[in-house]
């Protein structure tokens, strides 16, 4: 792939070894080498908070791992969210001192994304003689912790129904959109992809922007479909939603957890937006059929990061067991700190947006004691899924963030789009609708039965955070 | 400028291979840039230019027989490498700046958080 590739260049008045173990220490050297991770060692994850439109603006996560590390004079990154890219970091002697190079690699997906953000217009292409897909996702904020790898796994799903042949003839073209964890974006990206000529969008974000553009997006002849985990109600017309319900999972979840517990109060705390509400209801509904009680609830914001005052309700709640609902990086912060505070001693924590990429920035140490319940984990036995990862690691590479449900329905929903697709009579988004309420197919994680508009019968797993991945039981 | 000319301007890899050199250079002639580019011939970076030029990514300064290029300055893709060599050299700057100061430990034994 042809690329940019940015220098900078500094002389520091130390020996190498001093400004090498700048790197992740957190003593205020700056965004790059206040990088945020637990160890400098090869394949550990690595948060970089680049205040890359301003300080006012507030950082830009990028999110990567450390895919080669020398002492004192290398560490290479690669990072997956904004953008995916490469940024390598040399450490020379220089004189008494030493000089320190940046090069930073920049693709054309790079190159685009951050010319939108900076308000240019990028035009998409030619669509012409293929079959525009949109697929909306989350390349920054909050969300983009969870939706690591979802644009991989959009684009390896395109490739293998490209490969079948397309949908009538024409190969499948994705067209990409940010939301940046904002519903408000999410909404406009929406509709550019609408613009672009997708006749279908797939909206693997939060709820709180799917909502907001599915309402919105109501006079375009577009089929929204939301493959993600989420709280349903919207299903009907030109919308379908996939995914795990809360209240399902809950059921399949919460007489393991107090047993594992060996307790029945309940902490609820979550994000301040329509699914951790929902998954909040159903709680409330499903632990009192199980004998279980609420001591306490909480919102926060997305977006927060300081979790503290919320963290300490929990402690003096008395609580056995946290569910948690917060997402991507909020989660992340919300455990981590919970880990600090102490509250692993005293509860469980049961989080319903527990996947791959999430638990591995929260980390080993902090994530132990966390059970996450959803349709799909990497460790689930089964040839589809097995060969599905060989051909995903064969076409990313070992440093390709790790595939979660989240991510992995995102593959299914373009899949049976196309099977829907092709079945029905033309490009005709509602007769594709239609098509796609009753379609069925095996995948990585089992057979999938889509029944209506917002019904996606599946097999769930209970799944308890382990150093390097999840212990993987059936739960319903 | 049209940002799509200046995307099928990109799309070539010689046309980025150039314009990295131009950004990291702050100016360069023809023949520097020939030399510097091993994969096409001195007349195909000519035509190179030329579509870079009136794309309106690089600009163009004759002196004599001479022709020196640049980065445009007014152009979407100098707007985003400017805010990422500013990013850049930012971090290596507070970077420098928290050694020097004696914010950092200086032995290298700075305890990590976890």
């Amino acid at each position: 792939m042809s690329q940019l590739a940015l220098t900078a260049e500094q002389h520091v008045d130390a020996p190498p070894a001093a400004v090498f173990a700048l790197f992740g220490a957190g003593t205020g050297a700056g965004w790059l080498f206040d990088a945020v991770c637990d160890r400098v060692a090869l394949g550990a994850v690595v948060t970089l908070q680049a205040p890359m439109f301003g300080m006012a603006a507030g950082a830009v996560e990028i999110l990567g791992l450390i895919s080669a590390v020398r002492s004192p004079s290398r560490i290479e990154i690669r990072h997956d969210q904004p953008w995916r890219g490469r940024l390598r970091v040399h450490v020379d002697p220089d004189g008494s001192g030493t000089r320190v190079r940046l090069i930073a690699d920049l693709d054309d997906a790079g190159l685009h994304w951050l010319m939108r953000r900076r308000g240019f217009s990028v035009p998409d292409g030619r669509v012409e003689g293929t079959h525009p897909v949109g697929l909306l996702t989350s390349k920054s904020g909050s969300a983009s912790v969870f939706a690591s790898a979802t644009e991989n796994l959009a684009a390896m799903a395109v490739e293998e129904i490209n490969a079948e042949g397309g949908i009538r003839g024409k190969p499948v073209r994705l067209i990409v959109g940010d939301d940046a964890t904002d519903p408000r974006l999410g909404t406009i990206e929406a509709w550019r992809l609408v613009h672009a000529g997708c006749r279908a969008i797939m909206a693997s974000t939060t709820s709180a922007t799917f909502t907001r553009a599915a309402r919105d997006l109501r006079g375009a002849d577009v089929l929204m479909v939301q493959p993600v985990m989420n709280e349903g109600g919207m299903g009907g017309g030109l919308r379908v939603q996939l995914g795990e319900r809360p209240e399902r999972q809950l059921r399949a979840a919460a007489a393991p957890m107090m047993e594992v517990a060996g307790g029945r109060r309940w902490f609820l705390a979550g994000n301040d937006y329509v699914w951790p509400q929902v998954v909040h209801s159903a709680a409330r509904r499903v632990l009192a059929d199980h004998g279980g009680t609420v001591v306490g609830e909480g919102f926060a914001p997305l977006g927060t990061r300081d979790f503290a005052p919320l963290i300490e309700n929990v402690l003096r709640s008395g609580a056995d067991i946290v569910l948690s609902s917060f997402v991507g990086a909020d989660l992340v912060h919300f455990e981590r700190q919970c880990h600090a505070m102490g509250v692993r001693e005293r509860c469980r924590s049961l989080a319903l947006a527990l996947d791959e990429p999430t638990r591995e920035r929260i980390g080993d140490d902090a994530a132990s004691g966390m059970w996450g319940v959803s349709g799909y984990f990497e460790q689930l036995p089964g040839d589809l899924n097995e060969a599905f990862l060989r051909r995903y690691r064969a076409a990313y590479g070992a440093f390709a963030p790790p595939v979660s449900s989240i991510s992995e329905s995102v593959y299914e929903a373009l899949h049976l789009y196309a099977i829907a697709a092709r079945r029905a009579a033309d490009d005709d988004a509602v007769a594709t609708a239609r098509e796609l309420h009753t379609s069925h197919k095996a995948f990585p994680r089992g057979m999938v039965s889509v029944v209506g508009p917002e019904t996606m019968q599946q097999r769930l797993f209970l799944a308890e955070a382990t150093p390097g991945g999840f212990l993987v039981s059936r739960a319903g | 400028m049209a940002a799509d000319e200046a995307f099928d301007a990109l799309a070539d890899p010689v046309r980025r291979e150039i314009l990295t050199l131009l950004a990291q250079h702050d100016e360069c002639s023809a023949g520097e840039l020939s030399d510097r580019i091993n994969r096409v011939g001195r007349t195909a970076v000519s035509s190179h230019l030329r579509v870079l030029r009136t794309a309106g990514l690089i600009a163009e300064r004759r002196n004599g027989r001479f022709r020196y290029y640049s980065v445009d300055a007014t152009g979407p893709a100098q707007d985003v490498i400017q805010l990422l060599q500013e990013l850049f050299q930012g971090s290596l700057d507070a970077a420098k700046a928290a050694v020097e100061s004696g914010a950092a430990d200086p032995d290298g034994s700075i305890r990590r958080a976890m």
